[in-house]
């Protein structure tokens, strides 16, 4: 049982991080990323839409919320800031810009700040907001300049500055031209000082023509290709979430490496990571009078001395059969390297060799870096296109990082695919799927078991062909997450009780039942025997092996001594089992830290070898 | 395979005839030293449980239970049937020597076969095995051949047998011998009549034991020590997780899992231990907590809580608390959400560090009958089913896919987590193929067709449609574990000496295959000359104490601290509270306020430097690494105007003032 938990983090146990290969993609982080959502309140945006669909000012308050609460979860240190013009009211540090109403400055969103958003949304906002803001007279010109002071009064250093637009409106100034010349500066000034700036256009009647106006706003898209600007304003909720989250993560590269194809050839390339298990984040330290977070410094001295032992004064060891092996730091550094960073080219292979159960970590991405190499993308364009028409994968032997020993990995060809929109859903590049070695695949002794007759397998197909879905990666919340968050929530904002969350991982056992019918008891009695119920037999077992796991375990297992040591000269510890080993432990005084098998034979074997 | 344990003996002949060798070629009995070596190697680093005894025969005493009336001379225990350690080891390297007597092999084995009876009593093992290495050069008494044969059969020992030369000739070779060159020296010389003699009576007993494959399990040294460099694959016993797949509430199939595939490391772990004593005990590793303030306040561990952060929040949140509050469900289930088509499961999204096999149990037939017609029905239909997987209730429950798996000799399913939402990270990437100025000429392209054609790693024959997979990744041993091996073995056996460089094989393994290499010239040639790749000059991403100390640093320049006095200094500063002593805080800032002020003598100061150093790097954090540099940087910078002046004043040689190399470790240490 052991082994098996090992792969399951209990709650709360910090993890080590393996080999830090999971950390994300937060490399040589350099300074905060930040986003200003700039959001148009005039009447036109909270008009509703027909059949009783949300006002366009409903929907961007629902994507702001979920940006605040997907970076409380995600990335907490994000600074996040919402202002709202062509208001009426006028609220901003120095009051000295009419009509922009701060309703949050730059800053890490918190649970007040997902309140107050939730507060304007739906009827019941839209009312809150004509009472504190009011619509009035629009300058994007003078929200712009503000906005800038923002970023401006911001005394740490950011690294990703971003400012999005939420209108309807492609004449915000009706063709004041002084006022579009003013905005267009403005904008241009913001540009300078690095912030690009976005257009989420909403759907308006009419359509809504980016050309006249905000084609000389928003910043020029990264590549020449019609993607950056979508000409097609949003209409659905769904849209434009997508349109932000697309946006709003900044993407940082976990590594930025060569892929080599042979001498001299080296192509640069990053590697992204696109899927990362979110995990609860740790808990952190609070000192108990004032609740403010304590620092923890970990320090390593000598037992005896007391004195701090500097690195130069410790060293690693291992024991093997009795004997304890040591090494210099570095030297257990250097065991692990074989080459430098970087990928190189073995050869190609068919897609079908790629097997699917050959797997051992999630995949991570791989896209060119023209900055480093420039003729980089060409390369990787044309050895991507060659890939996926002759449906072959590039084998590569990987290392990571400095001192990492390799892995061999599977480069496999995506092409980059858009929706209707022509939003990128799927973008060009190279999954790297990672390969196991011999060591990663455990020999299985699989039971012989008679094969189901067509009858059979055909009524099978009817249950699956009932129950078909089309699935979708991003479908499924994390239960656990999403509890934990809601929990932090209603503490933080002293709710009465946590809000409920839906278990979307949970069967739907009664529509399955439904859906299937008479179905299930068909099957059944084509494949059951009449009386074979699949759950007695092992409820049955479990039942009496908790009963006879009690009555066992109480009697303290003890080996005498001499027994002991004999195992300790013989090297035979191995066969005791833990519970007999813990209990010698406490038995000789042996402290340990670890539960592990080995570390407990390690230490009775130090202890009663002396 | 795990969970079974073997007793196995090691039989080797250190005879004078073993010494015999042609000139330029290694005697037997080094070749056969070796062959013991790298397996008792292997069976130390693999911890199982096996145990192992020694038996050498042809030495000049006599050391056995059966010795008696002048019979089983010249044979010696020499190590009883336990656990191999490093002891056997070194034993071996230090104590097993070419002797100078000469012993009858069959008499040995009788005595590892008495060995085997009367040391394993009482133990189960499932495997009994006596290995015999030797040149078969004495006469072997024939006498009693048969009963030792049956006594072999009952007691369920193997044989195999470790020889100089090959026990067949190659048939249509001939007499050539040169053909095999030096691979099995002793061939060429011709065998002795005793030694053909002993051959023919060893292939009888071999092929008596087992009447097809006997001759299977007489090899030669040469090959044995070959086979025997790879470290023994990490092997562990699958674990049964015992479930039922479930679909609604009515359709239950009892189905067993086992961890197929995972990632796996190393058993053990380094340990801290302290560089003189080596022992892991003068070592204390110890955390403290302290707050954020000035004096960095310590608390005690007591005298903190709990909490978390919620953006920018941090809500107190007890063990106790949220433990109640926690997510909880029924525990172990495996049960099915639907069916989708494999397609939109994509190959990049799988999540986790493992794949599952799920097999019907093994005593029910009526599970298996069940479970093969949900594995072909959706093999059939190209679909997977969409699960919610949870391990047992202290485990967070995952989304995945069971794949069917339809082999020649079994069926079952496969399971893979899946992302869930907030796993997902979704980035979009400027276009490649509209783009262009990016966009590869078909020339260019072509020279990518024939990169492709020249490097396929899988051949296709001619004749048939059989392919030819020349370079199987899950077959390489994982290289760390082989490399990690053969260090921890060098230095325990030769304590003090360098680490030895990679086995060449190794090495090899990882490369790409000679066949490829040879191929993939030409077309390389011509990528090169079709792709212009340019390195964009940018500065370096390692640091070096150059750049932190700027470029000059290696020499002290005179000029270069004079110009730096004016900079980065202000009076504000300095007036902005009097500076007594280095602070914590800005340890840096008040060095540089303190020399300026020379209110205290310069020895005096650096020295409250220095300490204010020691203790920022007692504290294993990159804050505190950054800040101890930043004070070096200060310490050399005030250093070097220090000499400047001192030299000025005395006019006398000074040696530089730091060395570099330290602040090197320092970094490399981060």
């Amino acid at each position: 049982m052991a082994e098996w938990n090992a792969y399951y983090q209990n709650e709360d146990e910090d993890e080590e991080q393996e080999e830090g290969e999971q950390s994300g993609g937060d490399y040589k982080v350099t300074g905060r990323d930040s986003l200003v959502f700039l959001v148009d309140a005039s009447k036109e945006m909270f008009i509703k839409g027909e059949d009783g669909e949300p006002s366009n000012f409903d929907m961007t308050m629902q994507v702001v919320r979920s940006v605040y609460t997907s970076k409380i979860i995600s990335s907490h240190r994000d600074l996040v800031a919402l202002v709202f013009y062509g208001t009426e009211q006028s609220k901003n540090p120095r009051n000295s810009f009419k009509y922009v109403y701060v309703y949050h400055d730059l800053d890490e969103p918190g649970a007040k700040r997902v309140q107050e958003v939730d507060a304007l949304r739906g009827e019941k906002g839209a009312r809150l907001a004509a009472e504190t803001m009011g619509s009035g007279e629009t300058s994007l010109g003078d929200a712009l300049w503000c906005c800038a002071n923002l970023y401006s009064d911001i005394k740490l250093r950011l690294s990703h500055k971003r400012l999005m637009i939420f209108t309807c409106r492609d004449e915000p100034h009706r063709g004041d031209s002084a006022k579009d010349r003013q905005a267009r500066t403005k904008a241009s000034d913001l540009k300078e000082t690095g912030v690009i700036i976005d257009l989420m256009h909403l759907m308006k009647p009419g359509g809504f023509d980016v050309a006249p106006f905000f084609r000389d706003i928003v910043s020029q898209p990264e590549d020449e290709s019609e993607l950056g600007l979508h000409l097609e304003p949003c209409d659905k909720l769904e849209d434009l979430q997508k349109r932000v989250r697309a946006k709003e993560q900044k993407k940082r590269a976990m590594a930025r490496l060569n892929l080599c194809l042979g001498e001299g050839i080296n192509v640069a390339v990053g590697i992204y990571a696109t899927a990362v298990t979110a995990r609860k984040p740790a808990a952190i330290r609070l000192y108990r009078e004032t609740n403010e977070p304590v620092r923890s410094k970990t320090r390593t001295f000598h037992m005896q001395t007391g004195s701090l032992l500097l690195p130069s004064e410790i060293k690693k060891a291992q024991t093997y059969g009795k004997k304890q092996i040591v090494m210099e730091r570095d030297e257990v550094d250097s065991i692990k390297k074989f080459q430098d960073p970087g990928l190189y080219l073995i050869g190609f292979k068919p897609m079908e060799k790629l097997k699917t159960h050959h797997h051992i970590r999630p995949a991570v991405f791989l896209y060119p870096e023209e900055g480093e190499v420039k003729g980089s993308a060409c390369l990787f364009s044309a050895l991507l296109m060659k890939c996926s028409e002759r449906n072959v994968f590039a084998l590569c032997r990987c290392v990571s990082r400095r001192n990492y020993p390799p892995r061999f990995v599977a480069l496999v060809p995506q092409r980059e695919e858009v929706d209707e929109g022509k939003v990128q859903f799927t973008p060009p590049g190279f999954n790297v799927i990672y390969l196991p070695y011999a060591d990663d695949l455990r020999t299985l002794d699989p039971p012989q078991c008679p094969s189901a007759s067509q009858i059979q397998v055909d009524k099978m197909k009817e249950i699956v062909s009932k129950l078909r879905f089309k699935y979708r990666s991003e479908a499924f919340e994390n239960p656990v997450i999403q509890q934990h968050y809601r929990n932090l929530e209603a503490l933080a904002l002293d709710m009465m009780a946590p809000e409920d969350t839906e278990d979307l991982i949970m069967p739907k056992v009664d529509q399955i039942n439904h859906r299937l019918g008479p179905l299930a008891e068909e099957f059944k009695d084509l494949v059951y025997p009449a009386g074979y119920n699949p759950e007695s037999k092992s409820v049955a077992k479990r039942k009496t092996a908790i009963v006879g796991g009690v009555a066992e375990k109480k009697p303290k297992a003890e080996v005498p001594e001499d027994e002991l040591r004999a195992h300790v000269q013989n090297g035979t510890l191995g066969k005791l089992t833990v519970p007999v080993l813990k209990e010698a432990c406490k038995q000789f005084g042996v402290r340990t830290t670890g539960t592990k098998k080995q570390e407990l034979i390690d230490a009775l074997t130090t202890r009663l070898a002396a | 395979m795990a969970g079974t344990k073997s007793a196995l003996v090691l039989c080797m002949d250190v005879g004078f005839s073993m010494s015999n060798s042609a000139p330029g070629e290694e005697p037997p009995f080094e070749l056969a030293k070796k062959v013991i070596q790298k397996f008792v190697q292997r069976q130390v680093f693999a911890e199982n449980k096996d145990e192992l005894a020694l038996v050498l025969f042809g030495t000049d005493s006599t050391k056995n239970p059966l010795d008696r009336d002048g019979q089983y001379q010249n044979i010696t225990v020499h190590r009883h049937l336990m656990i191999p350690d490093f002891e056997l080891l070194e034993e071996i390297e230090n104590q097993v020597h070419p002797e100078s007597q000469q012993a009858d092999w069959m008499d040995a084995l009788v005595v590892c076969m008495d060995l085997l009876q009367t040391e394993t009593k009482g133990k189960k093992f499932d495997r009994l095995n006596v290995a015999l290495l030797t040149d078969l050069s004495t006469q072997a008494n024939q006498d009693h051949l048969d009963v030792i044969i049956e006594n072999l059969k009952q007691a369920g020992i193997t044989l195999q047998f470790f020889l100089p030369f090959p026990a067949e000739d190659d048939e249509e070779g001939g007499g050539d011998s040169d053909r095999r060159g030096p691979g099995h020296p002793g061939t060429g010389k011709g065998l002795s009549r005793e030694q053909k003699e002993s051959l023919d009576l060893v292939k009888h007993v071999m092929l008596s034991l087992d009447e097809e494959d006997g001759l299977d399990q007489v090899y030669t040294f040469r090959d044995a020590i070959e086979q025997l460099c790879m470290f023994k694959r990490i092997e562990r016993r699958p674990m049964a997780w015992p479930c039922q797949l479930t679909i609604g509430s009515c359709l239950s199939i009892r189905i067993v899992g086992y961890k197929a595939v995972t990632e796996e490391r190393l058993k053990k772990m380094w340990v801290t231990v302290d560089a003189q004593s080596n022992q892991k005990e003068d070592v204390k590793r110890e955390t403290v907590y302290c707050l954020d303030d000035d004096n960095e306040t310590e608390v005690k561990k007591d005298d903190t809580i709990q909490g978390f952060r919620y953006g920018s929040d941090i809500v107190p949140f007890s063990k106790v608390d949220q433990d109640q509050m926690k997510y909880k469900h029924d525990g172990k289930c495996f049960a099915v959400l639907g069916f989708t088509k494999q397609n939109l499961v994509r190959r990049h999204q799988f999540m986790g560090s493992q794949v599952v096999k799920m097999f019907a149990p093994k005593d029910d037939e009526h599970a298996g009958v069940a479970l093969s017609a949900l594995i072909r029905a959706l093999d059939e239909l190209q679909m997977v089913a969409i699960v919610r997987y949870a391990y047992d209730r202290r485990s967070n429950p995952q989304v995945g896919a069971a794949f069917p798996c339809v082999k020649q000799d079994y069926e079952c399913l496969m399971y893979v987590q899946l992302p869930f939402m907030e796993d997902l990270r979704q980035f979009t990437f400027p276009s490649l193929e509209n783009n262009k100025k990016l966009s590869p000429s078909d020339t260019q392209l072509s020279a990518v067709d024939s990169l492709i054609d020249s490097m396929m790693l899988v051949q296709k024959d001619d004749d048939d449609a059989d392919q030819k997979d020349i370079f199987k990744v899950h077959h390489i041993p994982n290289p760390a574990f082989q490399r990690h091996f053969q260090c921890l073995h060098h230095r325990a056996v030769n304590p003090g000496t360098p680490l030895p460089p990679m086995e060449p094989w190794l090495k090899a393994a990882l490369e790409r295959p000679d066949v490829i290499s040879e191929r993939c010239q030409a077309p390389l040639e011509e990528i090169k000359r079709k792709f212009p790749l340019i390195e964009v000059e940018k500065k370096k991403k390692l640091k070096t104490s150059a750049q932190i100390f700027g470029k000059d640093a290696e020499e002290p320049d005179a000029k270069k601290a004079k110009g730096d006095e004016e900079e980065d200094y202000n009076l504000a500063d300095i007036a902005e509270g009097s500076v007594t002593s280095v602070g914590s805080v800005d340890p840096a800032r008040d060095f540089r306020t303190l020399i300026k002020l020379k209110s205290l003598p310069f020895g005096e100061v650096c020295q409250q430097l220095t300490h204010r150093i020691e203790q920022l790097l007692s504290n294993k954090n990159t804050h505190y690494y950054m800040k101890s540099i930043t004070c070096i940087q200060a310490f050399r910078e005030q250093s070097v105007k220090f000499l400047v002046v001192e030299e000025k004043k005395e006019e006398a040689a000074v040696p530089s003032a730091e060395d570099t190399g330290d602040v090197d470790d320092l970094l490399d240490m981060m």
